[in-house]
């Protein structure tokens, strides 16, 4: 088997409990180099939990994640830092560090995590600043910052450490409408320089441009997968033609 | 009247040393106070359950219990039992830092939990191990949202060193009154000691001002 066929990362039969809650249920997802998937599903449907499992930002309480085909030990600190360096992870509400201007926050991790020396880090953190649009304002700090501008260093941050693949939760979900398209801009970026993607999101439009496969998620469980237009035209199960339905009228869409 | 303020005058510089004492108690105490209070508060909210419950009984103990009765069970008590040889300036630092750090750890605390889940979880999500992250992010953002109260802390430390003066420290306090019972001369000694305590007071807090203001996360505000 050639090294081609390895999935990027697996995710297999992940359950997460609260309680007496199973937020997500025997859920099993596997991206190749370059794909990009896309969790659809209402909210508290367990996307977020299901991305935050993939990286042990949250434990699952069954199942394993498989990176290039190595399964993670996460009773392993090393192999648990390991994978989340990486794995990208784009939040709903960014989670800029407060104190630190948008250069030290793309530079902070390469420097203290991955240990590069002062002047590559910050070589490094420029260019990545300036691959997002925002050298103008690598000096500012995250409340000096429109959301649009904190997403965008965001991702500047995640692509600083030269992730495999990114996980995506919800990216344009806390944005004002007229910021959305800047970081949506940024993300078909990624998507045409052949980035692997997992994202969570309720731009359906957007998202069925690009996406190879859609991944309907309700109540825990992956109810069905495939491409866009079958998942949205045609799909198998009632509930997923519902949602679609819904979100259609919500948000709009092109189909 | 003239005869007291010749010998206020007299005494003046005599009080003033005093006050390089009472300056290195509290500095002393504030800074025990600062880091070992910093541990007790990332203890509090990272730690162990067991963990939790020893630093919860630490916080209550030293709350608990007056400042003059733990500065008698340490210098007269603890120590001589052990054998351990200190000064009465040591021993008032270590137990006015002790207790300083009891509630400072929960300033800290409340500064630490304060701060958004999202810092935590950005950071680990980026490879950073808790302990890295703790220093890093949590703590550099925690300190300075801690600094107003801190600053009130520091009043009270002041306050509270004067009370070294029953163990013998040559404090301002001890010497206002060695003064006092040999000129009778009380209400102006007493007097200039209060004075020299409200100085000292607002120089700490003006300065801890500027500190905050200095270290102020430009547009942030919480």
């Amino acid at each position: 088997m050639s090294t081609e066929m390895i999935p990027v990362l697996s995710a297999e039969r992940i359950t997460k409990r609260y309680g007496k809650k199973t937020v997500v249920r025997t859920a099993s997802i596997s991206v190749n180099k370059g794909d990009l998937k896309v969790i659809i599903g209402p909210s508290g449907a367990g996307k977020s939990t299901l991305l935050q499992c993939i990286n042990y930002l949250v434990t699952p309480d069954e199942g394993r994640i498989l990176l290039e085909g190595r399964e993670i030990d996460p009773s392993r600190k090393k192999d648990l830092y390991r994978l989340r360096q990486d794995v990208g992870m784009i939040f709903q509400d960014f989670n800029l560090f407060d104190h630190l201007t948008a250069h030290d926050n793309v530079r902070i991790a390469l420097r203290r995590v991955k240990g590069i020396d002062k002047t590559d880090a910050s070589e490094r953190a420029v260019r990545e600043l300036e691959r997002v649009g925002l050298l103008d304002h690598m000096h500012k700090y995250p409340a000096q910052l429109s959301g649009g501008q904190k997403q965008r260093v965001s991702i500047a941050r995640a692509l600083a450490m030269d992730p495999k693949i990114m996980l995506l939760d919800e990216p344009t979900s806390a944005l004002d409408p007229e910021l959305i398209t800047e970081v949506l801009a940024v993300i078909g970026d990624l998507r045409a320089n052949g980035m692997t993607m997992i994202m969570s999101t309720h731009q359906i439009s957007f998202a069925s441009e690009m996406a190879d496969e859609f991944i309907f998620m309700e109540a825990g469980i992956i109810v069905e997968t495939g491409s866009p237009a079958k998942i949205l035209s045609q799909a198998e199960c009632e509930r997923t033609r519902e949602f679609c339905a819904k979100i259609n009228e919500i948000y709009g869409t092109s189909y | 009247m003239i005869e007291s303020l010749t010998i206020l005058a007299g005494a003046l510089p005599y009080l003033l040393k005093g006050s390089v004492v009472t300056i290195g108690v509290v500095f002393g105490a504030m800074s025990l106070g600062l880091l070992f209070g910093i541990a007790l508060a990332v203890g509090q909210v990272y730690g162990a359950i067991w963990l939790k419950r020893l630093i919860g009984l630490y916080v209550w103990f030293f709350r608990g219990v007056p400042l003059l009765v733990l500065l008698f069970l340490f210098y007269f008590g603890l120590f001589s039992l052990l054998n351990i040889n200190l000064t009465a300036f040591t021993v008032a630092v270590i137990v006015l830092g002790l207790i300083s750090a009891a509630y400072q750890s929960q300033i800290f605390r409340g500064a630490i939990v304060s701060l958004p889940d999202g810092q935590l979880k950005a950071a680990r999500a980026l490879g950073m191990s808790d302990a890295t992250a703790i220093v890093l992010i949590i703590l550099p953002q925690a300190l300075r949202l801690a600094i107003p109260a801190w600053s009130n802390e520091y009043s009270i430390v002041l306050k509270d060193s004067a009370v070294a003066y029953a163990l013998g420290v040559t404090e301002i306090m001890a010497r206002a009154h060695f003064v006092a019972s040999r000129t009778y001369q009380h209400l102006p000694l007493y007097f200039t000691a209060g004075v020299i305590f409200l100085i000292l007071t607002y120089a700490g807090t003006k300065a801890l001002r500027l500190l905050e203001e200095r270290v102020h996360i430009p547009g942030y505000s919480q």
